[in-house]
């Protein structure tokens, strides 16, 4: 462990209080009124005013592949917007621009705390299901810039993004279908249990899964998270301030981001591409930290795919290259079987296409020990990714300063 | 009548590779700097950092590898409909080691590829001009 690359801001940053919306296919009302709803009720949940809340962070991507306009306030949400629909004028105002929308973003406001750039910042992340049409379906009639590298033979999309990864893997590997249906149903099983889940009450046989229609093989519809609306918003503030507030601060002990290394068409993502750079971002997020792999309670992989989950698991050292699948059907990651509880929390496939939301939600919610029913015994550290291993990022949680 | 499907749209970085398709030829851009391959073509060359690459396009022989492959039973652009099912394999060009491009086979089912199998380009013309390169099996 290298001291010189540890985080200087750690145990210094922590996370007072949260809110979120019900997680639903279409809200009934505009996105940004429910997320001035959110925000609200997120800085309300801290024990704070808006009048204390400086700081504002998002990632306001919407990530699709059909060429739906982002208007503010709509389809995607800003700091900017949310912090001039607050009434607020703050003294930090940011958006994270890259992929991993939600630890980039956690970076912004705990590196703005720790400066003193803000006191307190509200990061909230508010997530748009189109009304009309297919998500990912995009009517273009020509393929200029980049997509003229892929769209002409037919590559479009996430799932076929996703889908050579996958099926790179199971070739390599000789895992299976079978084998990835144990993460899509742990991953209902837990979201099924979650209220504001659009899952809630509805987990996934192992058999529903088998039985899906395939969209671009070996992807079926279950390896996919549903298109929703929904927003959360959650408080930071500095350490010492958040012990005077109502809840347990949650603190962070340092974050990483992965970067691809290699040029490549859009939207492809060879195997070794995600792992390389997925096992650099590892030891990044361990140097960073102080903690490592073994140290973490709750370690909320990202699942917005469900391969994503297997190439984490390898990527963060919790069981050797190749072995997810193994390691996944023997258990691995069943709550029920005593395995790591990565999909505790729901992930992306139990709750609905809230990008990172969910996981660093179940991190905060355990920590602070506010899950309820759900609470885990075990729950000092958490740790809490989002998107591709070598396009997204991760952030480590404690219960206690460091 | 047929969806047309999206019509490549060339620019002053891939008119040469766009031309050669029409031939039926497969062009990389060479840097002319560092003389690596590159794909897709961009500002900065990625093997050597130079901002001025002045990529020329070199005719290769088009044969590679299956790295892995889908596939695809939901069209998500104008003009798949009528040929779905359709399989895109991900292929590395024997041109440069790396250098992946992802296309179309035209031959083969999913039950017999296995990672290894060797492909050569082939060309699918799709309007005046304007051909896409997609790819067939070479192995048994």
């Amino acid at each position: 462990m290298n001291a010189r690359n540890r985080f200087a801001a750690r145990n210094r940053v922590a996370i007072a209080g949260y809110a979120q919306s019900p997680i639903v296919r279409h809200a009934d009302r505009p996105l940004g009124a429910i997320a001035v709803d959110v925000a609200r009720a997120a800085i309300a949940d801290a024990g704070l005013r808006v009048d204390d809340v400086d700081g504002f962070t998002t990632g306001a991507l919407l990530p699709t592949a059909g060429g739906q306009a982002a208007v503010d306030g709509v389809s995607v949400v800003t700091s900017n917007w949310l912090a001039e629909a607050l009434g607020v004028n703050p003294r930090f105002c940011s958006g994270f621009q890259g992929y991993g929308q939600i630890p980039g973003s956690v970076g912004l406001a705990v590196n703005a705390i720790a400066s003193g750039a803000a006191d307190v910042v509200v990061l909230h992340r508010a997530l748009h299901n189109p009304p009309r049409g297919r998500y990912h379906a995009n009517p273009m009639t020509h393929a200029s810039g980049y997509a003229q590298w892929t769209a002409p033979q037919g590559f479009w999309g996430p799932l076929s993004m996703i889908a050579l990864p996958y099926n790179e893997y199971l070739q390599r590997y000789g895992a299976t279908r079978e084998s990835m249906a144990h993460v899509v149903a742990e991953a209902r099983a837990n979201g099924a249990r979650i209220p504001w889940s659009y899952w809630y009450q509805r987990p996934l046989t192992i058999d529903e899964y088998l039985d899906a229609r395939l969209i671009s093989d070996p992807v079926c519809m279950y390896d996919c998270d549903i298109p929703v609306d929904g927003v959360a918003a959650f408080v930071f503030t500095t350490a010492e301030r958040a012990r005077a507030l109502p809840h347990p601060p949650v603190y962070v002990a340092g974050f990483a981001q992965g970067h691809p290394m290699r040029h490549r068409l859009p939207q492809h993502w060879p195997l070794d591409d995600i792992m390389d750079v997925g096992r650099e971002t590892s030891e990044r997020l361990w140097a960073h930290s102080g903690l490592s792999v073994r140290d973490i309670d709750v370690p909320q992989l990202y699942d917005g795919f469900s391969p994503l989950v297997w190439f984490w698991l390898e990527a963060l050292g919790f069981c050797p290259t190749g072995e997810a699948h193994a390691f996944v059907e023997d258990g691995g990651i069943s709550v029920e079987r005593g395995g790591l509880p990565v999909l505790s929390g729901g992930g992306a496939l139990g709750n609905g296409r809230m990008h990172g939301v969910p996981q660093m939600l179940e991190c905060y919610l355990q920590l602070s020990r506010r899950a309820g029913d759900r609470q885990l015994a075990s729950a000092s550290t958490g740790l809490a990714c989002h998107s591709s291993p070598h396009f997204g990022g991760a952030v480590v949680y404690t219960a206690e300063p460091l | 009548m047929t969806t047309a499907k999206p019509l490549p749209v060339p620019d002053e970085r891939s008119a040469g590779y766009w031309e050669a398709a029409a031939r039926g030829e497969l062009a990389l851009p060479r840097c002319a700097a560092c003389k690596h391959f590159t794909m897709p073509p961009t500002m900065v060359c990625p093997a050597c950092g130079t901002t001025t690459p002045r990529f020329t396009y070199e005719v290769v022989d088009g044969a590679g590898t299956i790295c892995s492959w889908t596939v695809v039973r939901d069209a998500f652009l104008p003009g798949f409909q009528d040929d779905l099912p359709y399989m895109l394999v991900d292929v590395e060009l024997d041109a440069e080691r790396g250098i992946r491009m992802i296309g179309r086979l035209v031959d083969g089912s999913a039950a017999m590829l296995r990672i290894g199998d060797r492909v050569a380009v082939t060309f699918d013309t799709i309007a005046d001009g304007l051909a896409v390169p997609s790819f067939v099996l070479t192995s048994a």
